[in-house]
């Protein structure tokens, strides 16, 4: 049974704010959540490398929402950029030229769209090196930054610019990548999913991440008021029923051993799908019963093989 | 030709509203042209949005820098410096401003044409939809009725556009609904006569190479995204009530903009110079600590830098 070392109540999360207001981020973004806890627990001895996205926005010339250093990538390079750092951090603090009390910890920062798809090929890269360092995906299931277009992220049958629906086809046909699994497949020391709405499960997990040398990496579930079609006020309880109906499942994998880290009672998709605006052609003006059960079935798959693994 | 600007949040439907007229201008018979313009921001951040319409094919193009008609969907854009809303209002431009206050309260603390006219749209919307940044249909219907549009074509252009935006048919109906009783509010102004600007061809700028360590944007300060302010972007702000609240934290852990801290007593304290209104603290709190208040207008409670 897994269990929580360092974060066992919620007044444990620090109280020092890492990533500073007055970004230019929507109102209610799940993305943002989830990266101020994760600051919470990194500090500031940090270079996040940003791959181009809504992240973006962290960082708009003038103004930095960073106490540390950011560097701006286009998005198929961010950890290719991390690579850069991390090797001229080594090379500099061997040749003494940086004390070693001022090396940070470096951070890339990527959309879905550029996890998934762009920069898919230099994360494996990285991986594959070995490469010390963290890696959050902000997953909001989509290319957000531009008007939501379809990402490889887009779960099966979600409206998005370039999914749209109609009584005939209903919304996106292919179904979300795992990039979970992707990711696993290198055998990297540390593999997390996270959702910002259970903040002690996050912050946790990044802790436990410090202990590991090597490619760190995080998928964060990014519930998008824009993108998905709710108001932003429901942010956490969109977060929530993802988790609840076991869409998005809590786990973990340490050297490619996956621990799920809270087994949710799974209720029926619908309560996730019905909140938002992108599933509801599945609703209305009449309801695509064989989209929903399609759904419902893959995560009751999912479930069955996870639930008899771990036992 | 007419020339109609929009100014809005992110959100708020200042963009759908300029299609609207355009659609609507357009199916009363005239040439029409609508287009948005925003920078790299996103919901609650100040956008505007163009209409030009008229009987003679139109040659300009772009932003229109001298309006007839000025269409405002947040009275607290007025106090927005950054967001240029009154840039190249005239003495003849018209002004509609969505505000419950009215246009000589808006006087008291700014430099105003002579015609402005005030509607609360946001309440409507309130009343009429139950949602609190949808009033696209709506602000169209007043711009529509202000240029002396008829009816028809705006409900036509009206229930085109949000088709197209894939509004199920019980919300589109209530949208017409309500935009019908704004259209309906608004007198048709008297619109300066040959109001067409002319334009001459700008100067071109041609930015000199400088090498990449000049010539990339770089920031050297940390953590001064707390001087751009971003409280103006609500609608309506979360306020304790100090009796309820339990001191869980919950609102402190589930802000995304970091905009709660607890004091000393395990009470919650908003920056309202930064909280952005997304009301998740509001949603979440489990004794109801935090209730949600429509923002005061106006500019009296909060000024940009």
């Amino acid at each position: 049974m897994w269990q929580r070392e360092t974060f066992k109540k919620i007044k444990q999360i620090p109280r020092e704010e890492h990533v500073l207001p007055g970004t230019a981020l929507c109102a209610g973004c799940g993305g943002l959540e989830a990266l101020r806890l994760a600051a919470k627990v990194l500090g500031d001895h940090v270079v996040y490398v940003n791959a181009a996205g809504c992240f973006t926005m962290l960082a708009a010339y003038p103004y930095s929402s960073f106490k540390g250093s950011w560097l701006y990538t286009t998005m198929g390079s961010a950890p290719a950029g991390a690579q850069g750092i991390r090797d001229a951090l080594d090379v500099l603090i061997a040749k003494g030229r940086v004390p070693k009390d001022e090396d940070v910890k470096v951070i890339v920062l990527g959309g879905d769209g550029s996890t998934y798809d762009m920069a898919l090929s230099s994360t494996s890269g990285a991986m594959n090196r070995k490469l010390d360092f963290y890696y959050i995906c902000y997953d909001n299931e989509a290319y957000g930054n531009t008007g939501m277009q379809l990402s490889p992220a887009t779960p099966f049958a979600a409206r998005t610019a370039t999914s749209p629906c109609s009584l005939q086809h209903p919304g996106a046909t292919q179904e979300k990548k795992d990039i979970f699994e992707i990711w696993r497949a290198h055998r990297p020391p540390y593999i997390a999913t996270v959702a910002p709405r259970y903040p002690l499960d996050l912050a946790e997990k990044f802790a436990r991440a410090a202990a590991y040398t090597g490619p760190k990496m995080f998928l964060a579930l990014s519930a998008c008021p824009t993108g998905w079609g709710y108001d932003p006020g429901a942010t956490p309880e969109v977060a929530k029923l993802a988790v609840e109906t076991g869409l998005w499942p809590l786990k973990e994998a340490v050297n490619g051993v996956v621990t799920h880290t809270y087994i949710p009672k799974r209720k029926p998709v619908e309560a996730y799908l019905q909140l938002q605006g992108r599933f509801r052609h599945l609703f209305e003006p009449t309801v695509h019963t064989e989209a929903i059960r399609h759904i419902q079935g893959q995560v009751d798959a999912y479930w069955r093989q996870a639930i008899q693994e771990q036992a | 030709m007419v020339a109609v600007r929009f100014h809005g949040r992110g959100g708020q439907g200042a963009k759908t509203a300029s299609r609207i007229l355009g659609t609507a201008a357009f199916v009363s018979g005239y040439v029409a042209q609508d287009s948005p313009i925003y920078g790299a921001e996103r919901r609650g951040a100040p956008v505007a949005a163009f209409t030009r319409f008229g009987r003679d094919p139109i040659r300009e193009r772009g932003a229109i820098a001298h309006p007839d008609v000025l269409v405002v969907a947040d009275a607290s854009l007025l106090d927005d410096a950054a967001a240029h809303v009154l840039d190249g209002v005239t003495g003849q431009t018209v002004l509609f401003v969505n505000s419950s206050l009215s246009a000589d309260r808006l006087r008291t603390h700014l430099t105003l044409p002579e015609h402005v006219t005030t509607r609360d749209v946001t309440g409507v919307a309130l009343q009429q939809l139950g949602a609190r940044e949808a009033i696209s249909a709506l602000l169209g219907a007043v711009a529509a009725r202000v240029v002396g549009l008829e009816w028809e074509p705006v409900r036509s252009a009206i229930d085109r556009e949000l088709r197209d935006l894939g509004l199920a048919e019980p919300v589109l109906e209530r949208n017409l609904t309500a935009a019908r009783l704004c259209y309906d509010s608004v007198e048709p102004a008297r619109l300066p006569q040959g109001a067409v600007q002319a334009v001459g061809a700008a100067s071109l700028h041609h930015p000199a190479y400088e090498p990449p360590t000049k010539g990339t944007a770089r920031i050297a300060a940390a953590g001064n995204s707390v001087l751009r302010e971003t409280g103006g972007w609500r609608t309506f702000r979360p306020v304790l009530v100090a009796d309820r609240c339990n001191g869980c934290w919950l609102c402190f852990a589930y802000c995304p903009d970091g905009v709660i801290s607890m004091n000393r007593e395990d009470r919650p304290v908003v920056d309202y110079a930064h909280c952005k209104g997304c009301q998740i603290c509001v949603h979440e709190c489990p004794t109801h600590a935090l209730i949600a208040e429509r923002e005061q207008e106006g500019g009296v409670a909060w000024t940009a830098k």
